[in-house]
């Protein structure tokens, strides 16, 4: 059916909402990107000249290494999701007792639901320097105020969002292989874990990109986790932007910050999707 | 034939299961323990008495409850609004074949992708450009875009498992399209619609990336007030609050698993009998 004017007229509330509270916004935080601040200032002057200045500026190394951490600690997090999920996801989807495996999705769901704030406050009062796990942590002489501790601890913050996620994603993909032929495989001599990774994972390898790619953009875009569990010391690329509103009004700075965490993740999941597309 | 490499491995995903549910779950017990804790400072765990003294003062505190009374106003009027908004462009995407359309959908599904922190940011500036200083408005603003998407998406799933033909049987029988849209195809979609509601009623209450940025003095939405909190002072207040927020997600989940079904969100797959 071809979009008769009474059917336009049903998508002119979407495309003002669009319009009015994405578009012009984004278009308009890429025009301050292009302007020069001037310390002191809220924002950009309204006749400020145009410059690269914003951009230029992220080639620092202390920039880079923003992006850095946020895009290395998100992939280690993605990466671990999938593979704590998939074992998850399979058990679920494969087990015959109905009771398991609804009490199962229930408490996925439920999870995935949990308020961020919940999670990192929780995480804090179990790993954090006056945590439950404190003794363990003190025995081990692990110091809970080194820089790489709070890496691990923002990665685990990030897992507690996102492996629910992946497993839930993932029990959907599992159920659609014929479980015969898993079973084939080993009636002709395969072992278990060999029969899994040549037929049950290649099987399933679109719906592992899609999860990887869920819970990628999740984690990079991950905004309550760095800056609570972070305590400063482990900022996400979200974190500095928060930062060039909240303590210096250099809005110019954080438009540009802005375009580019925006693009590298258009780019990251318009690549991943293609590569899926050509590849299965 | 048993092989041990077999076992093995169904040893280790059980222990894999295992240390995951530790993981997820331990936290939060430890939440819900210290929540109850008697002392009047944050001490080690466990509490050494219990008592509701944590809860009394996040039920009693001004401040918080300003936040939470906004939240539910906010999730409320946020998720009708984009209910209503997706469910009009998923009935146009779902049943019109145009050019362009892919790109349309392509386009009101694109938020999910783009950090909430970017949308925040983008917000700030343009409402301060375009003069709305109302915290809430702004709030609003913000929230209807972040959930729109997951209506759309939601009602457009719904509605393509709906076969056509039962419409055009509608049609051909003297309906006209909005007698039929109404009296087959709506009734149809509608635990699906009212699922991707839960779904942004959920997403709004629990934001904190947007808001954070849309806020003023008189308009906050309790996230915010319990993240600024948390940042001046590290005490169990926010653990009563996070436990209140653990049954308001039960509450959604129970909600949802009435109306639609846990077990349907997830899907059957097709080689189960």
């Amino acid at each position: 059916m071809r979009l008769s004017r009474s059917a336009f007229l049903l998508l002119v509330p979407a495309i003002a909402v669009f319009t009015g509270l994405l578009v012009l916004p984004l278009g308009g935080i890429l025009g301050e990107s292009f302007r020069l601040f001037v310390p002191g200032r809220v924002g950009s002057a309204a006749d400020a000249p145009y410059t690269l200045a914003n951009y230029l500026e992220l080639l620092q190394p202390t920039y880079v290494g923003y992006f850095f951490t946020t895009f290395r600690l998100g992939a280690i997090a993605a990466v671990v999701a999938l593979l704590i999920g998939f074992p998850i996801a399979y058990y679920v989807a494969r087990t015959r007792s109905r009771r398991i495996r609804n009490a199962a999705i229930a408490l996925l769901i439920t999870l995935m639901f949990l308020s961020a704030l919940v999670r990192v406050y929780s995480l804090e009062l179990t790993f954090g320097p006056i945590g439950a796990m404190m003794p363990v942590l003190r025995f081990f002489e692990v110091s809970t105020n080194s820089r790489a501790y709070i890496q691990w601890l923002v990665v685990a913050g990030l897992l507690h969002f996102i492996v629910p996620m992946a497993a839930l994603t993932l029990i959907g993909t599992i159920q659609n292989v014929n479980p015969r032929l898993v079973e084939a495989a080993q009636a002709l001599g395969a072992l278990r874990w060999k029969a899994h990774l040549t037929i049950t994972v290649p099987l399933s390898a679109r719906g592992i990109l899609s999860a990887f790619l869920i819970c990628y953009t999740l984690c990079i875009s991950a905004f309550v986790v760095p800056m609570v569990l972070g305590k400063g010391k482990v900022l996400f690329v979200s974190n500095l932007i928060y930062r060039r509103f909240s303590e210096v009004a250099n809005y110019p700075s954080g438009s540009a910050i802005s375009i580019t965490l925006l693009v590298i993740s258009l780019v990251i999941v318009y690549v991943v999707s293609r590569v899926a597309a050509q590849r299965w | 034939m048993r092989r041990y490499s077999d076992d093995l491995g169904l040893l280790l995903t059980v222990l894999v299961i295992a240390l995951t549910a530790v993981f997820l779950l331990g936290p939060i017990l430890v939440s819900a323990a210290m929540s109850l804790d008697s002392r009047s400072f944050l001490g080690p765990f466990p509490p050494p008495e219990l008592s509701l003294q944590w809860y009394e003062r996040f039920f009693t505190e001004e401040y918080f409850l300003r936040g939470l009374r906004t939240s539910v106003i906010l999730a409320t009027i946020a998720a009708a609004v984009s209910t209503v908004v997706g469910v009009l462009t998923a009935v146009v995407l779902d049943r019109y074949e145009f050019r362009g359309k892919e790109a349309l959908t392509a386009f009101f599904l694109s938020p999910l992708v783009v950090p909430a922190v970017v949308v925040g940011f983008a917000l700030l500036l343009f409402f301060a450009k375009v003069g709305v200083i109302d915290g809430f408005a702004r709030l609003l603003g913000g929230h209807i875009i972040i959930t729109a998407p997951y209506t759309i998406r939601t009602t457009i799933a719904s509605l393509v498992g709906i076969s056509p033909s039962l419409n055009e049987a509608a049609l051909s029988l003297g309906a006209n399209e909005r007698k039929a849209f109404w009296e087959v195809t709506f009734p149809l979609a509608s635990t699906g619609i009212v699922a991707g509601t839960v779904f942004a009623f959920a997403f709004s209450m629990d934001d904190v990336a947007v808001s954070l940025f849309l806020t003023d003095p008189q308009n906050y939405t309790l996230p915010v007030a319990l993240i600024s909190y948390m940042r001046a002072n590290f005490d169990l207040t926010i653990a009563a609050a996070a436990m209140f927020l653990v049954v308001v997600t039960l509450a959604l989940i129970f909600t949802l698993d009435r109306i639609v079904g846990l077990d349907r969100i997830v899907g059957q797959g097709i080689y189960r009998a």
